[in-house]
């Protein structure tokens, strides 16, 4: 302030500077502290609750000063904090939908009230959210929760859901996944982060004003995202969604294996996207753009910029403009200089030319925004990106050229793309495999648009309507299919590697020797790529009843190879032309029924009478995803703004299906049908136990028209080919029925790469578990939306 | 004014570059709104950019009834845009504070002229020409108007672009009008009015702005004032990007003038800090931005006012135009 007083008018108006940066007060949100004595305390049944003797967390302001501190929640906390939530799930999802949509409208016109607040507290803790957007999530939700009913009927809330985000998530994508759970009628434990700590603490106060009914909505707070992992082993829990860092995903997954929670992750911070300038974009605003994108001080998302090689010089000039009135950018801390610093130094050293704002200060917690031109896939800049406004360059030669470029990463959060080619856009849209691709802009979030991170960027879908299923199961299906357990002492290394029993056949009566099956590879009945087979056991124990292959880790290599291959093609195709191929396939059925049926009898011991109903059902089943493919369809989306905003449903790619042991030909054609129908190839393993049924469909798939290697079934050792399937990249999704500790296993190993899973542990008793017999639509729905990823285009219009 | 120092020969790759340029409405619109968004100086800055605006005023008046005694009060006020005693508190009274230019139609031009001259100014007399506002009269007496204006006395004059050219995409047969003009204009700096509000899109906005400044514009100005919409910040954030860009290339640095509607000391900061954030403080100066404004400086006026007294001021105890 002290040159304030002695810069003269005259001064100014040579220079013409800008004035100091007015300071905004923060005296509501510093009143709001205040009366709590700058220490806040869990959100537990409606109140304030400061239990004696526990930590506490001290937070610190944008400024680096001392705020408030926060309570570190200890078991017993956990353990009320979920009674009151079960209690508050009760009260909520009895009510109707009307009232809890009252209550999400009621609490917009609370922050009308005290969105000064809300918006000091924010700015205080960077959470980066106004309460406009807030405003934006609560209308768009109490709309869903108006209507749940109405638009998805037979779908019912889970129960008790927690919601878990790291230290630099922003309170949007905490209420991303608080909202839609409410408006569902779920009840909520969030575990907050740093930054949105205090305004959710606020937030959960106001909402009750609002009529929330106490218990439903909770804050536990705590030193990190273990606490998450704490409150996930309360038996009360439903299910456990997560946004925020890759690293705390990670380790809340481990943390979790074995709970019998499902746990969903949405690594969104930290993620590389591409930021593509095709030579038919408006150059100037695609620079401006990214600019704005990439020198921000807090960015969520590491940009790339690809540009095309004829009009790399005009981009760079433009740069070169642009850059020259900008500032140094403050950095989150002097470690951050460090690690800047080297990764400029190592980028140089590669060849890497350095277009900067100004010069760097030779040390301190600020750094020029700083281009780097010249730059490879390769460069480390690329790959595991530093802190700090660093934007990489590179370029690309044709259309083609820019999306296998975008696509080379890791990571498949989102992509902007720039070009006033609308046919180009839309081609690129298509081709990039990333959740969000935006036209002609970059970062735009709104309630409507779903995120569904593709490849390692996460697990399921938020925002949307695509993103409310997440937080509802089909009121038909019976209990949950994972039961609640603690986790197992087991040696993940050792899982699955059990050597194969030794198979003497003592019969020396060659006209009864058991038949040797074979199974299904890349299009081919082959036998295991290890030659080895395993004995199927007669229901009973009566004894050895057929041989199958003893399928391994280089069965499931082959199988995905196949798989890759056609794949591409068969999303191509047109949807009438995947509907006749799995007609086709449905009447091969009809054609085989008779051998399956006998096999199904001869197998489980059902009767014959038995063996063909499931049969019928299960050619109803597959003309029943023939007639989906189809229906299945995305949506045009009720953006605020003006343009075109759309999803679209799209194949996982590969997906693995270790199979239950129930109806053996029925659940194997439902699963397979809804993964085909929607795009993707499988690898299948039948049941250990009944494998049978699934061999002898083999020559049913052997006639079928579908593309060699679409359709995979490997026989063997469920836990041998678990594991194959659980460490091979490519493989984006794991239907599993199976053991506790398989479910174990997959839950502790498929982190990265980051697999979406559907776990189901089935027990000895076929009674429990799915009902495949059931052809609801709400479960059918729940089936095809597992095997498909949403991706949403926002084409921004004037 | 070098006459045409910057005047670049079309040829083939200046009128390609021409056809493939694009500007996305939208991304326009959005920066506009951020701009519009930024915060505004206060205090001393706020007072500071205000005269800053003053000096790149042309005072305005282009109406039917203009006769020597409103253009004699017009042109004494530009010469004291702000009274002496205000400026005196600001310390400003001895640097020279007077508008741009005094701006007005070409049979007026001769008046200004001889009224300036009368209170020993040196203020530049500017004149609209070429048919101003619709510029659908024939080339020779557009032509023409321009000779008398520059014979009785203006060294500025802006003309007008026909935007039957430009709306049926005859660039090169633009570019040889205003070259026309240019070379007419002898010494006197042109002003290339491309009345974007008849433009249609963005993209003819940025096509014109580039031809114009080819052919030798010393300046680009949005609008006459005549037509439906003016001066918008989002226009002028496609011409700013023209002209750099034409620096870009050339290495010379043209003006940019936004006219018609401008009329509070709150709009004009918001112009300053749009040219500031798009060009550069380089621009901020009488020499590379005008504002065509007639009813802007009462309102300048009234802040400074405020700025120094604390008071608001009542219309009538400011000195009137």
């Amino acid at each position: 302030m002290a040159g304030s007083t002695t810069k003269t008018v005259y001064d100014i108006f040579q220079s013409m500077e800008f004035g100091p940066a007015p300071t905004s007060s923060t005296s509501t949100a510093q009143a709001w502290l205040d009366h709590h004595s700058y220490a806040l305390g869990l959100f537990i049944d409606g109140k304030f609750v400061r239990p004696a003797d526990r930590k506490s967390r001290s937070l610190l302001d944008s400024k680096g000063a001392s705020m408030c501190s926060i309570v570190c929640a200890e078991d017993d906390d956990i353990s009320q904090c979920a009674s009151s939530a079960v209690n508050g799930f009760k009260v909520w999802s009895s009510m109707n939908c009307h009232q809890r949509a009252k209550v999400l409208l009621k609490l917009v016109s609370i922050l009308g009230l005290h969105g000064k607040c809300v918006s000091e507290l924010c700015e205080l803790c960077e959470a980066s959210c106004s309460p406009s957007t807030l405003v934006r999530l609560l209308q768009y939700y109490s709309s869903w929760a108006q209507l749940r009913d109405t638009l998805m009927t037979n779908w019912k809330p889970l129960g008790v859901v927690v919601v878990v985000v790291s230290d630099d998530s922003s309170l949007f994508t905490l209420f991303l996944k608080v909202f839609p759970a409410l408006a569902m009628g779920n009840s909520v434990i969030i575990v907050p982060g740093h930054c949105t700590a205090p305004p959710a603490l606020l937030l959960a106060q106001l909402f009750m004003g609002a009529g929330l009914p106490a218990g439903a909505f909770n804050v536990l707070t705590g030193t990190d995202v273990s606490l998450g992992a704490k409150v996930a082993q309360n038996p009360s829990i439903s299910y456990v969604t997560y946004s925020g860092n890759k690293q705390d995903a990670v380790n809340l997954r481990k943390a979790t294996a074995g709970m019998g929670v499902p746990v969903s992750v949405s690594p969104c911070i930290g993620a590389t996207c591409p930021f593509i300038i095709f030579e038919s974009a408006d150059i100037d605003s695609a620079v401006d753009e990214v600019i704005e994108a990439a020198f921000k001080k807090k960015k969520e998302i590491h940009w790339v910029l690809f540009v095309q090689e004829s009009v790399l010089d005009r981009v760079v000039a433009c740069f070169k403009l642009r850059m020259v009135r900008m500032k140094c950018v403050g950095l989150q801390s002097t470690a951050d200089r460090v690690l800047v610093d080297a990764a400029v130094k190592e980028a140089q050293q590669q060849g890497a030319m350095l277009i900067q704002a100004c010069t760097a200060p030779p040390s301190g917690a600020l750094y020029p925004p700083t281009l780097l031109w010249r730059t490879a896939p390769a460069s480390p800049c690329v790959v595991s990106p530093s802190p700090g406004p660093l934007l990489p360059l590179m370029t690309f030669r044709s259309n083609t050229e820019a999306v296998t470029l975008g696509n080379h990463s890791p990571h498949g959060l989102a992509a902007s793309i720039w070009t006033e080619d609308l046919t180009l856009a839309l081609e690129t849209a298509q081709s990039l495999s990333v959740g969000s691709v935006w036209v002609n802009s970059h970062s735009v979030r709104d309630p409507c648009l779903p995120v569904s991170g593709y490849k390692g960027s996460g697990t399921c879908t938020d925002g949307g309507q695509e993103g409310l299923y997440q937080f509802l199961h089909p009121s038909s299906s019976s209990s949950p299919s994972l039961p609640r357990s603690s986790p197992l002492p087991m040696d993940y290394t050792k899982f699955g590697t059990g050597a194969s029993p030794v198979i003497i056949p003592d019969e020396s009566d060659s006209a009864s020797a058991p038949k040797s099956y074979l199974h299904f590879v890349g299009g081919k009945a082959c036998k295991s790529v290890s030659g080895c087979s395993v004995a199927v056991q007669q229901p009973g124990g009566g004894g050895v009843l057929a041989y199958c292959p003893d399928g391994g880790r280089k069965d499931v290599r082959n199988a995905v190879e196949a798989a890759i291959k056609v794949q591409p093609a068969w999303i191509k195709k047109s949807l009438s032309a995947r509907a006749q191929s799995l007609n086709s396939l449905a009447k091969g059925l009809e054609a085989n029924s008779q051998d399956i049926a006998a096999s199904v009898c001869v197998q489980t011991g059902l009767s014959m009478d038995k063996a063909e109903k499931e049969l019928e059902l299960s050619i109803a089943r597959l003309s029943d995803w023939a007639a989906y493919c189809d229906k299945i369809q995305g949506a045009t989306l009720p953006m605020p703004q003006s343009g075109s905003a759309l999803s679209f449903p799209e194949a996982l790619g590969v997906v693995g299906i270790i199979l239950p042991d129930k109806n053996p030909i029925l659940s194997l054609v439902t699963l397979l049908g809804a993964a085909v129908a929607t795009g993707n190839a499988v690898i299948m393993v039948p049941s250990e136990k009944y494998p049978l049924p699934a061999l002898v469909f083999i020559q049913v798939l052997l006639a079928s028209d579908l593309p060699a290697g679409l359709v995979n079934i490997i026989s063997g050792r469920k836990d041998q080919l678990t594991v194959a399937l659980a460490n091979h990249s490519v493989i984006k999704a794991i239907w599993y029925w199976g053991s506790a500790e398989g479910c174990q296993y997959l839950q502790y190993t498929c982190i990265s790469p980051l697999k979406t899973l559907r776990l189901s542990c089935q027990n000895d008793d076929d009674d429990e578990g799915k009902d495949w017999t059931q052809s609801h639509p709400s479960l059918l729905e729940e089936t095809w939306r597992n095997a498909v990823q949403w991706k949403s285009v926002w084409i921004p219009t004037a | 004014m070098g006459v045409t120092s910057h005047m670049k020969q079309s040829c083939i790759s200046d009128l390609e570059y021409i056809s493939k340029i694009k500007v996305n409405t939208q991304t326009v619109l959005k920066r506009a709104q951020h701009i519009q968004g930024q915060k505004i100086p206060t205090k001393q800055w706020q007072a500071a950019w205000l005269l800053k605006a003053v000096t790149c005023i042309d005072l305005t008046t282009l109406a039917g009834d203009d006769t020597p005694s409103n253009i004699q009060r017009l042109c004494l006020k530009a010469i004291q845009p702000v009274e002496y005693k205000l400026l005196k508190k600001m310390d400003m009274h001895d640097k020279e504070v007077t508008t741009a230019a005094v701006c007005v139609y070409p049979s007026r031009v001769a008046d200004a002229a001889k009224l300036l001259e009368a209170a020993k100014s040196t203020l530049p007399v500017a004149s609209v020409a070429t048919g101003f506002p619709a510029g659908q009269t024939p080339l020779e007496t557009r032509l023409q108007e321009v000779r008398m204006a520059v014979a009785d006395g203006a060294t500025e004059i802006d003309i007008v672009i026909n935007r039957t050219l430009a709306l049926t995409g005859q660039w090169e047969a633009m570019f040889d009008e205003i070259r026309q003009f240019r070379m007419v204009c002898g010494n006197a700096h042109m002003k290339t009015i491309l009345a974007v509000g008849e433009l249609g899109t963005f993209t003819n906005v940025y096509k014109a702005s580039m031809v114009a400044m080819m052919a030798g514009s010393d300046f680009i100005k949005t609008s006459t004032g005549k037509e439906a919409i003016n001066a918008t910040y989002s226009v002028a954030i496609v011409m700013a990007r023209a002209i750099r860009n034409y620096y870009l290339f050339t290495g010379y640095k043209v003006g940019f003038k936004p006219a018609g509607g401008i009329r509070t000391a709150q709009e004009c900061l918001v112009w300053l800090n749009l040219i500031k954030e798009e060009l550069g403080n380089d621009w901020l100066c009488p020499h590379l931005f005008r504002l065509g404004a007639s009813s802007l400086l009462t309102d300048i006026e009234r802040q400074l006012y405020h700025h120094v007294t604390g008071q608001y001021a009542a219309y009538d105890e400011l000195p009137m135009a």
